[in-house]
């Protein structure tokens, strides 16, 4: 029956527990994926209860519905004109007042709801005790009290949830009034909204208009330009009496609102002040010591990690290539064996070797960061240095999950606020050397003229991410975002959410990445039984040979290294006939192969993500310069290495 | 409250001077007095962030406290309404307080 399905939306801002409640409600259903053609994160999950079965969407985490940013204007449009049968608004009882302003624009836009006061606790802990039947009095929304991280009240929350879609609320929401002035001019504005049927509630309309939102003047002009200007006209005046914007007048005066409700419902009491949590802020943005506390910390990150994946990684390659004859025998050695196990069994085994033992502890470990609350710092302690490029300290995340996989990192750019500085990002970590180029930069540079140079390469890498992400950060069009940043509390992360949000962004990842991997393998294969390999490696010598002084045969590595990159050192090894570099490379052979296999471009993979964020012609423009770049460094190094010697 | 009006300096009526946020030390505390826009690049004008500051609960006649400022012109951290907010140095400088201890 299918008026038994039912969509409920979870908003509210950031940090208040909305993904812990999300994966209580939708357990392991879930899919995250994007808006349609929009760089913001859409998660969704379902849910099935008393017979319902409930769409659960969990909206960005946001602090206002003005459209300050696209998740905002995304959020604002879902719940208004897509109308979900319900809103749940969670909300922080630790930061009332703030979080109530939230609940007051979800008021204003006439959502039917209910409230999550959630993470009580930690209000407690605070000193802040919340009474929430007269919060639920005062707004006249139902409210739920819980303790998401231990699972408190979850129950409840989809129990009153589903009584008030089936019965709707009893009580009537608050109207929001602000002061005489404003309100003349909402009620003539209001009046005029009313004729011309707009998808919003008029009295909202007419709110948001004398707010000067321009998203709502920029349709309603189209219908009634006349509205916008009256709306303009008491815009101005009001500015004039309050000396104040309009738009600063009605926040403030909705603050207003929203403090008053908080100190009525809450009582404070002298905090129980947790010492450890307190002393461990001081320490890791402390000044000084902050810096070191950070590189340690995230070196030793990497250092486990890759640690960690390259045994792991031999591990499973051995027993997955112990099939090997086996599966050879069955399909037997000729084109179809070849086909099948060098195409897409060796394409499957290197997604896997690279997803589980790499990926996985990557983003585990980032999410264990995040959720104590410790990514915060590192972005407040980074901001300083991303702003030379154009971002603000958030960025410095992406980048950091760009050193396992750009893939992931690419994605991680949706934190960002605005589309540019999401493009921005995403460059950016496209120039940062992954697992599958620390193994080219490792095993070639590192191994075979030492482990000193593998690390100047790696400064040097981060050199030409700062040149090159100033150089874009000046070319692009438009404004850069400052950091405006809430720091969240630290506490003890969430294991079951953290394991369930590792799942879920590897299973992203499996899907973006996957298919390609195994595609590229296939490719591969069968341009070596083609007997391709060679035409393609002489098309190639003018760049390979004259310009970057390489053997021919790196030329096929670096064409297929787009395909799988952590592959093109094993096809050296092949086609030159010794994993002995040293017998058949020089020294500056090897500095300039792994120059151009860090920068030439980002894997398969990661265009694909690059395209499924930003679109076809961004993308190719990334990796067309990308290519044309490290051809150029390439050549340029090889030439001044020659001379220096 | 816009332009040089934001710096008035009333004689004889000291503590209605206002200072840029940054000018305050780690544990001061300011009232908000306005938040100046404009363009600059570097300075994160002109992308509606006043709208976001005050949609964060910066609105003028709000108490605020610098807990601590990260170093080598780097960001504020700000005690707002209950909560930490971290804030861009080229915002902070456009955000103007009346000191108040």
């Amino acid at each position: 029956m299918s008026e038994r399905r039912l969509t409920i939306a979870l908003a509210g801002n950031s940090n208040v527990g909305k993904s812990v409640i999300f994966n209580h409600l939708t357990g392991l259903h879930q899919h995250i994926g994007n808006w349609p053609g929009k760089t913001v994160e859409r998660a969704e999950g379902t849910l099935h209860f008393k017979g319902y079965t409930i769409d659960i969407i969990d909206l960005p985490g946001i602090y206002s519905l003005s459209t300050y940013s696209l998740e905002e204007s995304i959020s604002r449009r879902y719940i208004a004109v897509e109308k979900p049968d319900l809103v749940i608004n969670v909300i922080d009882a630790s930061v009332l007042e703030r979080n109530l302003f939230f609940t007051l624009q979800l008021i204003e836009l006439e959502t039917s709801m209910i409230i999550a006061l959630n993470q009580i606790d930690i209000a407690k802990k605070k000193g802040i005790k919340i009474a929430p039947e007269k919060l639920e009095k005062l707004l006249g929304i139902p409210v739920v009290p819980t303790v998401a991280t231990k699972g408190v009240g979850i129950f409840k929350l989809v129990k009153k949830a589903s009584e008030v879609v089936e019965k709707g609320s009893k009580a009537k929401p608050i109207e929001v009034r602000y002061g005489e002035e404003v309100e003349r001019g909402v009620a003539r504005i209001t009046k005029m909204v009313d004729e011309i049927h707009f998808w919003y509630p008029p009295r909202y309309v007419a709110v948001k208009l004398l707010e000067g939102d321009e998203e709502i003047i920029r349709e309603v002009k189209q219908i009634a330009p006349q509205i916008v200007s009256v709306a303009e006209e008491f815009a101005t005046e009001l500015e004039k009496l309050h000396g104040h914007s309009c738009s600063t007048v009605i926040t403030s005066e909705r603050y207003e609102i929203a403090g008053c409700i908080a100190r009525e419902v809450q009582k404070l009491v002298p905090p129980i002040k947790p010492p450890i949590e307190e002393r461990l802020d001081t320490l890791t943005t402390h000044r000084i010591l902050g810096y070191p506390i950070m590189a340690v910390l995230l070196l030793s990150m990497f250092y486990s990690i890759f640690a960690f994946g390259s045994y792991t990684s031999e591990r499973l390659s051995n027993f997955f290539y112990g099939w090997q004859p086996f599966v050879e025998s069955v399909l037997g050695a000729g084109v179809l064996g070849k086909l099948v196990w060098g195409g897409v069994a060796e394409g499957i085994i290197a997604g896997v070797t690279i997803a589980l033992p790499y990926i996985a502890p990557f983003y585990l470990i980032l999410y264990l960061l995040e959720d104590s609350g410790y990514l915060g710092r590192i972005a407040f302690l980074m901001d300083n240095v991303m702003h030379k490029i154009g971002l603000h300290g958030k960025a410095f995340i992406p980048i950091m999950l760009g050193y396992g996989c750009n893939v992931p990192a690419c994605l991680g750019c949706r934190i960002m606020e605005t589309e540019r500085e999401r493009l921005l990002a995403a460059f950016v970590t496209t120039l940062v050397p992954c697992a599958a180029r620390t193994v080219i930069i490792l095993g070639l540079v590192g191994h075979f003229i030492g482990i000193q140079w593998a690390l100047v390469l790696y400064v040097f890498d981060l050199l030409i991410i700062f040149f090159l992400g100033r150089l874009a950060f000046k070319t692009l069009p438009g404004e850069p975002t400052a950091l405006i940043m809430e720091m969240p509390e630290y506490k003890m992360p969430h294991l079951n959410t953290v394991l369930k949000q590792t799942w879920f962004r590897l299973e992203e990842f499996i899907k973006i990445a996957f298919p390609l991997i195994i595609v590229g393998s296939f490719a591969l294969k069968l341009a070596e039984i083609l007997g391709l390999l060679e035409p393609i490696a002489t098309a190639l010598s003018p760049v390979t040979v004259t310009w970057l002084g390489l053997p021919a045969a790196a030329g096929i590595t670096l064409i297929f290294g787009v395909l799988r990159k952590e592959l093109a050192l094993i096809m050296l090894a092949t086609l030159l006939g010794t994993m002995n570099f040293s017998q058949v490379l020089t020294p500056v052979q090897m500095v300039v192969f792994t120059l151009v296999a860090m920068f030439y471009i980002p894997c398969i993979a990661t265009v694909a993500a690059l395209v499924r964020e930003f679109g076809w012609k961004k993308a190719l423009f990334i990796t067309v310069f990308e290519i044309a770049f490290a051809i150029s460094l390439g050549g340029v190094t090889l030439r001044l290495l020659m001379l220096a010697m | 409250m816009k332009g040089l009006d934001g710096y008035m300096e009333r004689r004889g009526d000291k503590e209605k001077v206002e200072v840029p946020l940054t000018a305050l030390r780690d544990g001061e505390s300011g009232i908000i007095t306005s938040i100046k826009t404009g363009q600059g690049r570097g300075l994160g004008g002109g992308w509606g962030f006043k709208r976001r500051l005050m949609d964060m609960g910066l609105t003028p006649g709000t108490r605020v406290t610098v807990v601590k400022s990260a170093p080598f012109h780097g960001p504020l951290e700000i005690s707002v309404r209950g909560y930490r907010l971290a804030l861009g140095r080229g915002m902070a400088e456009r955000i103007f307080v009346e000191r108040k201890g």
